[in-house]
């Protein structure tokens, strides 16, 4: 339904120019939802203007549903009135001087995908049901609370019934507890319109929780495009390994293909085709694939809990273990003090290991 | 460089945007070339020719000038503070009763023209008619009046009280930026009341100051009113009136390379001026940036103090303003100029109005109206395309545009009619008929207007996210129906205000008009000046009466719908 390839966008700034999209392929399926996830200026932004025209590309081209929206050779430029999107945006951008329903209705009297008017007032009333607002037409939208004004910005967004919905943070400016609701939301929203999503985000939760696939970028350039299950449990690389999820690091040495040695004695994992033995990896592991147990026992290694960090569902442990630091999820109602005695017992699998100089 | 644009297209807006600007510089431009010309302008008989300066400055009598407007700049700008920054003190920082009261009185003062103020203080001060003169030449049975206000130093404390507004409202925002935090923090410090006045007040608020000085002054080198009506009578000459002798002569053909070589004069010194105050204002903002938000400054009890606050208030508006236009009013009725008493009083009649040609004042009146509607709107249009291309588009040529629109903030307007005379007479004569019409005046406003008009905008447009643009072109608007639809009605406020605003600006407004006014496109304050350079005081004052009265309604819907934003930005 999307189609982005090679997209380059320079900007010019105070200390030279700034390659924002720096070559990006991207394709988005038909009523998929895709998430863009990196850390702030990696360009998610800059991509998302484009498909949506607000900013012209410096290379490549996009296509939205077949049709040839912007190339930067062939010097084709459709503007944002011109293509079938709906856009949400991080300050919602819903309309001061109106009041919600002449918000949703504006798109539909005013737009190039203007409707008969006989129709206008059915179609915003089933925008604004599908957003859960019906019965606050007539307020003014600067009345509404912040939850309440991004869902008038959804329905203003998909009132046109666009094939491609496009949203920037919609929920970056939301308190925690609205956050987590109106993330069900729109995706319940998204899946009914059946539309095809892009979705902008820096919150790795957010993005696993909603994405059918997430697209992880970082200075301008994607690092990953996968399920949130393989970003989550077969990160490429380093940064993806760092972003996502929590991870504990540990500098090793290749031993063969199948072994490492690091702090923690010798490690049996797969190691990566492109290390030679005596390479230096840094080696990855999850901490909720660390067992921990209260207690000294031969059946794992030593180790003394520095701090813990209870996070209700969980709960996080710093352990020293040697000369190694490592955060280890607790299961279950364990509880433990500062300086208590453990016993932590390393995985078979889970195990990541990382070429330097990634 | 690339030009502004949206997406990389030139924007529609540009063209809009750059023909003031180019008025700028054909304005400017013209007087340059017309110093270096002699000989029959805009002729094969006229040649380059270094000449005009060598006679200018050859001539003892621009000496004198240059002295003159010296004295008056700096009396101007001492007496504009010393009146405007305690009352802009009083307002910000103590609990004065009825501030409001004071911001009506200080509005008051920047509208009231100054060429109506300087009418009354002739009746007042002028060393043979004005009344204090002759009271005390009758008390003390002298051979002369003792007063003279047709000085440099009288005609400064004229405009310096008639600009205090000026320093008020630059001065008052500088309170309000300024953190008395930071005042408070030095106290606790321990540093006394004294010290911390000396080492953290007045540094703060040095800039500042500094810039109200600059600003006020480049004002006052280039004031033609005052100096006109009450300086031109008796021989004294500033700048301004200078030019205007060697513009109008009564006994001679114009020597316009003469007017070209004064004029430059005063535009290098215009922009010398220009770029230091350009530095203060960065340097003045600079310390802005530490204001936290949402303070509550805390506010000096004056106490007893309050009635003696009130009372100088009362007496700068009684004298500077209440006075002078009173004594106008009263000779509007009077048979001849005398100071009012009770033989006068029995005396006053209708008889002016008779003497007065109605077909004038029609003719000026409707001048008038045709510029206040007209420049609002240009004014309004011009300034819409540079805000929205400066605060909405990222090219470089953004800063040079901005630049363009706030140079006629500080160069006088007097060079900009002087400009514009010698277009219209020497470049534009055969092409476009502009000479004696009010388009051409009309021009001359749009450029001097242009610059508050601008910053309002920009100030406005700031505040509304660049995102609810973009979301209506999503939606699917064009540009032209999301800004009819979105952007227009989120800046009506401010558009109203700047409108109203520039209206009343260019109501009241006598330089540009006395320079290119003829029989064909004079205005009422135009009017005013003819009968006044012609010795008919009586009839000016009848003109100016009328004026007032017509003046009242305008400040009220002035009040209704555009006073906050106005104050806030001028
Ligand atoms: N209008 C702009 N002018 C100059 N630089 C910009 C502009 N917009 C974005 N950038 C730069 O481009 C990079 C990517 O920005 P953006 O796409 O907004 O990042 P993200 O949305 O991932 O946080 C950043 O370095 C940012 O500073
Ligand atoms: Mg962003």
């Amino acid at each position: 339904m999307i189609s982005i390839r090679k997209l380059e966008k320079i900007f010019d700034s105070a200390r030279g120019p700034v390659r924002a999209v720096d070559g990006i392929d991207l394709e988005v399926a038909e009523g998929e939802f895709m998430v863009l996830l990196g850390p702030s200026g990696c360009g998610k932004t800059t991509t998302l203007r484009c498909v949506a025209g607000l900013e012209r590309p410096d290379g490549g081209s996009i296509e939205i549903d077949g049709e040839l929206v912007d190339s930067a050779d062939g010097g084709t430029y459709v503007p944002p009135e011109r293509r079938d999107i709906g856009m949400v945006f991080q300050s919602y951008a819903v309309w001061p001087h109106l009041n919600v329903f002449q918000n949703v209705v504006l798109p539909l009297t005013e737009g190039q995908r203007r409707i008969p008017r006989s129709e206008v007032r059915d179609r915003a009333r089933e925008a604004l049901r599908l957003v859960r607002l019906d019965g606050l037409e007539e307020r003014p939208v600067t009345d509404l609370s912040g939850g309440q004004q991004q869902r008038v910005a959804l329905a203003r967004a998909v009132v046109t019934r666009p094939k491609v919905l496009l949203m920037d943070e919609p929920l970056s400016n939301l308190d925690a507890r609205l956050r987590d609701q109106m993330r069900d939301e729109l995706r319940r929203i998204a899946e009914s319109v059946n539309v095809t999503s892009l979705y902008v985000t820096h919150d790795q939760a957010e993005a696993l929780s909603l994405g059918d696939r997430v697209c992880v970028m970082n200075e301008g350039e994607i690092l990953q495009l996968a399920t949130p299950k393989e970003v989550y449990s077969e990160p490429p690389n380093l940064f993806v390994a760092r972003f996502v999820g929590e991870m504990n690091f540990l500098p090793a040495k290749v031993v063969d293909a199948g072994r490492v040695e690091s702090g923690l004695g010798a490690i049996e994992c797969a190691v990566p085709s492109g290390c030679a033995p005596g390479a230096a990896v840094t080696l990855g592991i999850r901490p909720e694939h660390i067992g921990m147990a209260p207690g000294e026992s031969a059946a794992g290694l030593r180790g003394q809990v520095l701090r813990q960090t209870y996070l209700g569902d969980a709960l996080h442990c710093q352990v020293q273990v040697g000369e190694v630091e490592l955060t280890v999820t607790a299961v279950g109602d364990a509880e433990y003090v500062r300086g208590e005695t453990v016993t932590v017992s390393l995985p078979e699998k889970g195990w990541h290991v990382f070429p330097e100089g990634q | 460089m690339r030009l502004p644009s949206l997406n990389g297209q030139v924007s529609p807006l540009l063209p809009v945007a750059l023909a003031p600007m180019a008025l700028v510089a054909v304005f400017i431009l013209v007087i340059v070339w017309v110093s270096f010309q002699s000989g029959t302008l805009g002729t094969v008989h006229s040649n380059y020719t270094l000449e005009n300066y060598h006679d200018v400055l050859g001539d003892s009598a621009i000496y004198g000038v240059i002295w003159n407007t010296l004295w008056f700049a700096f009396s101007t700008v001492f007496f504009a503070l010393i009146i405007g920054l305690p009352i802009a003190w009083l307002t910000e920082r103590t609990t004065i009763p009825g501030k409001p009261a004071i911001y009506v009185i200080m509005t008051l003062g920047l509208l009231i023209p100054g060429i109506f103020v300087a009418m009354g203080w002739t009746f007042i001060a002028h060393p043979r008619i004005g009344f204090i003169n002759r009271w005390l030449v009758d008390l003390f049975a002298l051979d002369d009046g003792p007063v003279n206000i047709a000085t440099p130093l009288g005609m400064g404390f004229v405009q310096g009280m008639n600009l205090a507004p000026l320093a008020f409202i630059l001065t008052t925002q500088m309170f309000r930026a300024m953190n008395p935090m930071l005042e408070e923090a030095a106290r606790t410090a321990g540093m006394s009341a004294a010290a911390t006045l000396r080492r953290v007040t007045l540094p703060l608020a040095g800039p500042a100051i500094l810039a109200a000085v600059i600003y006020i002054f480049i004002v006052g080198i280039a004031t033609f009113d005052i100096p006109a009506v009450i300086g031109l009578g008796n021989r004294v000459y500033l700048f301004s009136t200078y030019l205007f002798t060697l513009t109008f002569p009564e006994d001679m053909e114009p020597r316009y390379g003469i007017t070209g070589a004064v004029g430059v004069l005063m535009i290098v010194v215009a922009l010398a001026l220009t770029a230091w105050y350009g530095r203060v204002l960065q340097k003045g903002n600079r310390y802005q940036v530490i204001t936290g938000k949402g303070y509550r400054p805390k506010m000096l009890d004056l106490g007893g103090w309050n009635w003696a606050a009130w009372a100088m208030i009362a007496v700068y508006a009684l004298i500077s303003k209440f006075v002078p236009i009173a004594l106008v009013g009263f000779i509007a009725f009077a048979p001849y100029v005398a100071p009012p008493s009770l033989e006068m009083w029995e005396q006053l009649s209708l008889n002016n109005f008779y003497n007065v040609n109605w077909e004038l004042v029609w003719r000026g009146m409707k001048h008038t109206l045709i510029l206040m509607f007209v420049v609002p709107l240009a004014v309004m249009v011009c300034a819409f395309a540079i805000s929205w291309l400066v605060v909405r588009t990222r090219s470089r040529g953004r800063y040079a545009l901005e630049f363009g629109a706030f140079l006629p903030h500080t160069v006088p307007e007097l060079l900009f009619a002087i400009g514009a005379l010698l277009v219209a007479l020497f470049v534009l004569k055969d092409y476009v008929p502009l000479y004696g019409t009010v388009w051409l005046i009309a021009l001359v406003y749009l450029v001097t207007r242009l610059p508050f008009a601008t910053r309002a905008l920009n100030g406005a447009l700031l505040q509304i996210h660049k995102e609810l643009e973009e979301a209506a072109y999503v939606s699917g608007l064009t540009m032209l129906r999301a800004s009819r639809r979105v952007l227009l009605p989120l800046l009506r406020p401010t558009l109203m205000s700047v409108w109203i605003w520039t209206a009343l600006l260019v109501y009241r407004e006598v330089t540009v008009a006395v320079f290119l006014a003829t029989e064909s496109n004079i205005t009422l304050t135009a009017v005013v000046w003819s009968y006044w350079a012609a010795a008919g005081m009586t009839e000016a004052s009848v003109v100016t009466t009328l004026m007032i009265l017509f003046f009242s309604p305008l400040l009220l819907l002035f009040w209704i719908f555009g006073r906050r934003s106005a104050l806030a930005e001028e």
